[in-house]
């Protein structure tokens, strides 16, 4: 089996790419132990500046893969607190990580996948993107990725873009905050998130790695807590009857 | 004062004052958290609006210079305080539909919603520090939508602004374009909320106000602190000359 995350190294600059391409890098069990595999090869990389977090193939990441949370179809019903605990931890470790974090939105990222590009330091998206938080339209709380949410739009816009659903186009992902830049094809976000990572790359690490851990005490970003009882909440509202037919009818 | 309606399963919340442009009466704000429970107890979601050419103008300010004790002006502090928070914690989504004016204790009150409507053209700002009074008690629900150096302005700066301006510092959620469309929006939107299954909306509003709680050091205090602040002034000579002088009486 080929693998489902990669991390290459150029020069200061390493990029993590989710390739589980056929289910558009929907997060599964599998597809979260490799990228947390990968992050331990990120985590031992000396001098380190910058990490982009990118999906191969047409989407960034379609968020959970439901077929894993759906009990009816998984047949296991703690499956889904591993996988969102996982997630969850994911999330810490990419804040944590000194190196700038640049999430490239290649294409759709939806939920926990649009979750990760709000953990990164920086995200980049083009005209062709879908982003969104459909969680709370298949009768899920978006309990994990809320925290990420509140520090990358604010408390105020992160409510309304969670408790409506849906996804957002992405000039107006642009203007909430959701994504810092916009550019308008898919080709012209590699070139834009190369030029951003070489800048990044050329400024001194120190520095970054300083600035990113006091932005991170500020905002409180590592309190494992709270995306802790994030996780066990939306696993809770994952097992509700409401929740998994919703889901199931999602799948059919 | 306070009329309900409704609509399928959208409670419409309606200051219904429109000869006075639905200014703040402490009637009317004592009324407000028990007309929205009960709407609560059989809709999904609750709309706030208001009856007539503007959602809410603020305190009823002639009412206060009538009163010489302060003590209008404090009960209407202490009531708005309560129903930002009743609707804060309502058991079910509410969206606020600005239309016209959202003045002082009227522009205090979108911070009850979870969705704020309005339009381009409405008046919205917190010029309260003209009367002497002290905005804080809207700080922090303010704080909440707007980056810290927008709620700074706001507060501090008596001037007003319009619509376009509040939805760009994110004080409102959507716009349209005249203010004869907000109400029909801000259904709408209550629709699309009330259309999620199950329980979802209710455990993300609440695990949102558990986040929110932790970006303060006040914590979930920190409603009470801006209350407590405003009611240390309310009611000083400067607010009561003030009054006064508006509304030529002694």
């Amino acid at each position: 089996m080929s693998e489902l995350a990669t991390l290459e190294l150029n020069g200061g600059v390493a990029t993590l790419t989710l390739r589980r391409v056929g289910q558009r890098n929907a997060l599964s069990v599998d597809l979260l132990e490799a990228l947390h595999a990968r992050m331990d090869e990120a985590d031992a990389i000396e001098g380190l500046r910058v990490l982009v977090v990118a999906g191969e193939g047409r989407a960034f990441c379609a968020g959970m893969d439901l077929k894993q949370v759906v009990v009816a179809e998984s047949g296991d019903p703690g499956l889904a607190l591993r996988l969102l605990s996982s997630l969850g931890e994911l999330t810490l470790r990419l804040r944590r990580l000194p190196a700038v974090t640049v999430a490239s939105v290649n294409g759709a990222a939806i939920g926990g996948g649009c979750g990760l590009s709000c953990v990164c330091d920086i995200s980049v998206t083009h005209e062709g993107a879908k982003l969104g938080f459909p969680e709370v339209d298949m009768g899920l709380c978006p309990a994990v990725v809320a925290p990420w949410v509140v520090r990358k739009v604010g408390a105020g816009m992160a409510r309304k873009i969670l408790l409506m659903g849906g996804l957002i186009e992405p000039g107006e992902a642009l203007r909430v905050g959701l994504v810092n830049e916009l550019v308008g094809s898919r080709e012209a976000l590699d070139e834009r998130v190369g030029e951003i990572a070489a800048r990044l790359a050329d400024a001194s690490g120190h520095a970054l790695a300083a600035t990113k851990s006091l932005l991170n005490e500020l905002d409180n970003s590592l309190d494992a807590g709270l995306i802790g009882r994030g996780a066990e909440l939306s696993a809770r509202v994952l097992a509700t009857p409401e929740a998994q037919a919703a889901l199931s009818a999602r799948l059919r | 004062m306070i009329r309900v309606e409704r609509d399928g399963g959208v409670g419409l919340l309606l200051l219904d004052r429109a000869a006075q442009r639905n200014a703040l009466t402490p009637e009317m704000l004592a009324g407000l958290p028990g007309r929205a429970r009960e709407l609560a107890e059989d809709c999904r979601v609750v709309v706030l609006g208001g009856e007539g050419r503007v959602f809410c103008a603020g305190f009823d300010l002639k009412m206060c210079a009538a009163d010489s004790t302060g003590g209008t002006m404090r009960a209407l502090l202490a009531g708005l305080a309560e129903a930002i928070a009743v609707l804060r914690t309502l058991e079910v989504p509410v969206v606020v539909a600005a239309h016209g004016a959202a003045i002082a204790g009227g522009a205090a009150l979108l911070g009850g919603g979870d969705v704020v409507v309005t339009d381009t053209h409405t008046k919205i700002g917190y010029p309260v520090v003209k009367i002497g009074v002290s905005p804080a008690v809207s700080a922090p629900f303010l704080a909440s939508g707007v980056n810290g150096g927008g709620v700074r302005q706001r507060l501090l700066d008596p001037g007003l602004i319009d619509g376009a301006g509040a939805h760009r510092i994110g004080l409102a959620h959507e716009l349209v374009a005249e203010p004869g469309a907000v109400r029909a929006r801000a259904v709408e939107i209550a629709r699309t909320l009330a259309s999620k299954p199950g329980g979802a909306v209710g455990a993300t509003r609440a695990w949102l106000d558990e986040i929110e709680a932790g970006l303060t050091p006040l914590g979930a205090g920190a409603a009470a602190r801006g209350l407590r602040a405003s009611l240390s002034i309310a009611g000083n000579e400067d607010e009561r000359a003030r009054l006064a002088q508006m509304w030529g009486t002694k």
